[in-house]
């Protein structure tokens, strides 16, 4: 049994299951008069039946456990991801508050960072730069309405 | 066929005005680029930019994102060449002989048949395009919904046995999209659906978002996983010698550019990702058919001529579907259907008789936009070229600011960007437990066209699914549909009795 394709499989038979569970709140109708629940009701069962069909045959299968990952995982870095998405949602959180200016600029000096730029003083040339230049172009240029911030700019 | 060429004509007028070659010129470049940087590929693109098309009419943002499209197949041929790393996944194919050419430093005249069978195949689809659409249209004017039901499933199915590695993944990856696509107002009766009272979700899942997260934020994530030194980019000094090819290339090239048009141009009318597909079969087509078949994998210029046609012959056929019968058939051209939508268009069987204008306007680019294409690759090749030194750890915190940036102009909502950020992260899940987004996000773009057509069906029959078997075309995209099940079927019966013969033997 593949651990990737249990998880996998689980997780959106679990879905479908929530799927099923709120559509059965909604109005179902009949075929001629369908409610607004019948199409969602109807996807749901039928993903629970294909996830539930690939369990069992994954299941069937008898393939070994993936066993490689490990292997993988010392050149991989998901500690970088999570670093990387944990960024990236917290300059989401002070877009309004600080302003694109501001944020595009904090935002890159992390994400620099995390990738592996050691040298601050290029981390921060190369932040401020690009986040000047998006600035003028997006906010200047473009006119487009992005949030000002504290800074006003 | 004279009334074609004569509408024809009429769209250069229009698309040789000023203002839409300028828009052209951008999607070819914008596109070029797209197509060249590993991690941004063209739906991703499209979606990007189509914030930026809001101030403009129809015509020259159809024309500027369609360019993108096609720019991008373009693009994607150079980092194959030069690096071993396909721009996107229909130049995987080119990475094998091209490469080859470029370690042997013949990179110039790869890229450069790269770029003479694009335009050549570019141009003749384009030509099946202006014959072919005006026909069909009026042929899909007999569709009813029980038609469009049907051949909307006929996609679905044909989509998922064609993309990934499971028939029975993908087909979860598209009713997972279904369902998303359900989120917001009953298309027929206005209640709210799966909104947990969010007046942000009233108006549904913002497939923009999706797309960009999906296919740009989650490429960058699996690309931020890789190790270190894939970050740090290779500087690489791409031996460019001669640019254009030698006659004998020519003529070894030429046969290969018309079957990989021809081929290009039929798989990009079928659904599925028609350019991979197109790129491969022309791959093998090519092999079977040398008279030196031991040549391809080491820099055989036909195994670079022939894919590559293909490739652009298919993505221009692929408009041929989404302007005719308003389905696309692939992602990009679901991202394109948006972009149509947002513009207050609707392509069908009425798009040619309603906006003609932009039909032929939009064609008449694509020709012009080929041309400026090869134009633009030969000469700016070492350009492309020296953009790939860029460091990966530089490249792609840029992209993710592009990406909020891009997100943030569609509605002005953070909504939107923390949905995009939700679906970057099950981008990245979904390509480490190995499902495929491409049907998830074809699945959301169709779903309301989808039940609308389905649930009207069943009022038009009061309740009775005969409806879909009772009418011929529908009856036919069913039994296609049937047999496209049942292949992998098929083909596990057949693997399990050869197994079964060989044991016993």
């Amino acid at each position: 049994m593949n651990r990737d394709e249990v998880i996998g499989g689980t997780l959106i038979f679990l879905f479908g299951v929530i799927t099923v569970y709120f559509s059965l709140q909604m109005p179902i109708g009949t075929f001629r008069a369908a409610g607004s629940g019948l199409f969602p009701l109807g996807l749901g069962i039928i993903l629970m039946g294909l996830s539930a069909a690939l369990l069992i045959s994954s299941s069937v299968q008898f393939q070994p456990i993936k066993e490689n990952t490990a292997a993988a995982g010392a050149a991989r870095s998901t500690k970088k991801v999570v670093f990387f998405v944990a960024a990236i949602a917290l300059a989401t959180l002070l877009f309004k508050p600080l302003g694109y200016p501001l944020t595009a600029f904090l935002l890159l000096l992390a994400l620099l960072r995390i990738l592996g730029v050691r040298r601050w003083a290029f981390n921060l040339s190369l932040s401020f730069l690009t986040a000047t230049g998006a600035y003028l172009l997006f906010v200047q240029w473009l006119q487009i309405p992005l949030p000002k911030g504290w800074i006003g700019l | 066929m004279f009334e074609s060429l004569q509408h024809l004509i009429a769209g250069f007028g229009i698309a040789l005005t000023v203002n839409n070659l300028f828009y052209c010129l951008m999607g070819a470049v914008i596109g070029t680029l797209i197509g060249v940087l590993p991690g941004l590929g063209p739906i991703a693109g499209i979606a990007l930019l189509i914030p930026a098309t809001y101030n403009l009419n129809a015509v020259s943002a159809i024309i500027m994102l369609a360019g993108i499209y096609y720019g991008a197949m373009y693009g994607g041929s150079t980092t194959s060449i030069l690096l071993n790393v396909p721009g996107e996944t229909a130049s995987v194919i080119t990475c094998i002989d091209g490469y080859q050419m470029a370690q042997k430093g013949r990179a110039g005249p790869a890229l450069a048949t790269c770029a003479i069978g694009s335009f050549i195949a570019g141009t003749i689809a384009i030509l099946g395009l202006v014959f072919l659409a005006p026909p069909l249209a009026e042929a899909a004017l007999a569709f009813g919904p029980a038609e469009y039901f049907s051949l909307m499933v006929f996609g679905f199915i044909v989509l998922c046995n064609v993309t990934g590695t499971s028939l029975i993944k993908s087909l979860m990856m598209s009713v997972v999209g279904l369902i998303i696509g359900t989120i917001g107002l009953d298309p027929v009766t206005g209640v709210a659906r799966f909104t947990f009272d969010s007046m942000d979700l009233l108006g549904g899942v913002e497939f923009v978002a999706v797309a960009i997260g999906l296919f740009g934020i989650g490429e960058v994530l699996a690309n931020v996983e890789k190790p270190l030194e894939f970050l740090e980019g290779k500087v690489l000094v791409p031996r460019l010698r001669e640019l254009y090819p030698t006659l004998e290339d020519l003529k070894k090239s030429f046969r290969a550019i018309l079957r990989g048009t021809a081929v290009g141009f039929g798989v990009g009318l079928v659904p599925g990702p028609a350019p991979v597909i197109a790129t491969y079969s022309s791959y093998m087509i090519e092999k079977n058919l040398s008279k030196h078949p031991e040549e391809f994998g080491k820099g055989a210029i036909e195994g670079v001529a022939g894919p590559e046609s293909a490739n652009n012959s298919a993505c221009q056929a692929a408009f041929i579907p989404l302007f005719v019968l308003g389905i696309p058939f692939a992602p990009p051209t679901a991202i394109l259907l948006g972009a149509f939508l947002i513009h207050g268009v609707t392509p069908g069987p009425m798009l040619i008789g309603e906006h003609p204008e932009l039909f032929w306007g939009v064609i008449a680019s694509m020709y012009i936009g080929n041309f400026i294409l090869l134009l633009l690759n030969l000469p700016f090749v070492p350009f492309f070229a020296n953009i790939l030194r860029i460091p990966k750890k530089v490249l792609l915190p840029l992209v993710i600011l592009f990406c909020l940036t891009g997100m943030y102009t569609v509605n002005n909502s953070l909504v939107d960007i923390w949905i995009m950020l939700l679906f970057g992260g099950l981008g990245f899940l979904l390509r480490k437990l190995d499902y495929e987004g491409a049907p998830l996000l074809l699945a959301l773009v169709l779903g309301p066209k989808l039940e609308v057509a389905f649930r009207q069906s069943l009022m038009i029959s009061h309740g009775k699914f005969e409806i879909f078997l009772d009418r011929p075309i529908s009856m036919a995209f069913l039994a296609a549909t049937a047999l496209f099940l049942l292949i992998p079927v098929f083909r596990v019966i057949k693997k399990s009795m050869r197994k079964g013969g060989s044991s016993r033997g």
